[in-house]
């Protein structure tokens, strides 16, 4: 038995944990299966109509076309996708010329974000920038960041590249767009202001998102900062003046 | 839906396995507890069938670490080392055990996984990356890589 082996042996799941576990697992089956159940059929229909008058009545159009969330990608292409309450893609933005070349090419409106974000990172203009080790960032402005963020990273982008998701707000995104700048880059200088307050919009411009991403990593392994102690909070997350994120 | 019989049978046959894992890559217990009741509620909703024994274990462990590392983004706790875990296991670690254990969970996410894979549940590398979707290649790399970080660190008879 090797070293390693032997180290872990003694290491075993309590019996404690197995029976909570079980009686966690009884209590939520009848709500499980419930859940994975196939709609009624009269509902299922009584849904459909609803649907059809949220997307065709008075108003709904307008519902459909709104977007309620927003996910800024930034591999190096930086696109910002506006989701609307169903989850589909109703707007598409570029923030830079590599993400021109990719909106130029592949069509997102309607389609599921996920879908979306899919296609976006099997078109052939990303194939110059994803490589195995390629760092992808998402940031999250929405209501239900937390659960976009779980969906995201349970998608098998995340699985096959260096993936880092962060949540931010409306107004970050709006001074982001001031700069002309997706509001996923925009955060990555935030955070990189917090341990160098030499560095410039226009420089962050000019960076792509592995470089803004390394200098900031190199800060935190170096220490470097001057505002570190003000902008760490209990739960992890950094602020910088009005404009926040949550790194997840 | 999977019977009270098959979440038994699971709960004994995989819940060292599942809780393991949990510990080379998560910070304390109530962490272990919320990950461990996610993996065997995944297992219940799981609506596929399994080829074999083999293939049941490595499911489990394939879930168990994309488990762990979502439940880590999720609390943003990814960068954090999970000594506590050690100390919550000190009645049963002995010396020597303790101060591998030590320097395993220093190691990053992705050598921790490939380390307690091949020396634990002596998968082969191919094995472990069908479990963890990655290349053969990447697998051969981060073991190399592993192995010669321990090396370093405990010494030449450590394995």
């Amino acid at each position: 038995m090797n070293a390693i082996r032997k180290s872990m042996s003694d290491i075993r799941a309590s019996e404690e944990l197995k029976q909570n576990t079980l009686r966690y697992l009884k209590e939520h089956q009848k709500t499980a299966k419930r859940a994975t159940d196939r709609v009624f059929p009269v509902f299922r229909y009584a849904l459909a109509a609803i649907c059809l008058f949220l997307l065709f009545g008075t108003g709904g159009y307008a519902v459909y076309r709104k977007p309620v969330s927003y996910i800024s990608i930034d591999v190096n292409p930086s696109i910002e996708l506006g989701i609307n309450r169903f989850d589909r893609v109703v707007s598409a933005e570029a923030y830079n010329e590599d993400g021109q070349d990719i909106l130029s090419h592949v069509t997102l409106h309607n389609v599921p974000y996920i879908q979306a974000i899919n296609k976006v990172l099997e078109s052939e203009s990303s194939y110059h920038f994803l490589k195995e080790d390629s760092l992808l960032i998402f940031t999250i402005v929405s209501d239900h960041s937390y659960s976009m963020i779980e969906e995201l990273s349970a998608n098998e982008f995340s699985q096959n590249y260096d993936t880092l998701m962060y949540s931010s707000d409306a107004f970050c995104m709006a001074e982001a767009h001031n700069y002309e700048m997706s509001f996923g880059r925009y955060r990555a200088y935030q955070e990189l202001l917090q341990y160098d307050d030499s560095v410039t919009i226009e420089d962050c411009h000019n960076m792509t998102i592995s470089e803004l991403h390394n200098r900031v990593e190199n800060c935190q392994h170096h220490g470097v900062t001057q505002n570190q102690e003000d902008t760490q909070d209990q739960d992890g997350s950094r602020h910088h003046g009005e404009c926040h994120s949550h790194h997840n | 839906m999977k019977s009270a019989e098959d979440l038994n049978r699971v709960m004994e046959a995989y819940s060292d396995l599942v809780r393991r894992i949990c510990f080379v890559h998560l910070k304390n217990m109530h962490d272990t507890e919320d990950v461990f009741q996610n993996v065997y509620m995944k297992y219940l909703l799981h609506e596929g069938s399994f080829e074999s024994a083999e293939h049941e274990k490595s499911w489990f462990a394939r879930v168990t670490i994309n488990a762990c590392t979502d439940w880590l983004r999720y609390l943003s706790h990814r960068k954090w080392v999970p000594l506590d875990v050690i100390d919550e296991e000190k009645e049963v670690l002995d010396h020597t055990s303790r101060g591998i254990l030590e320097i395993v969970l220093q190691l990053p996410e992705k050598y921790r996984n490939v380390i307690y894979l091949y020396y634990y549940e002596e998968y082969s590398a191919v094995e472990i990356a069908d479990i963890l979707g990655k290349r053969k290649n990447t697998v051969y790399t981060w073991l190399s890589r592993a192995k010669g970080i321990l090396r370093d660190r405990l010494g030449g008879e450590w394995a």
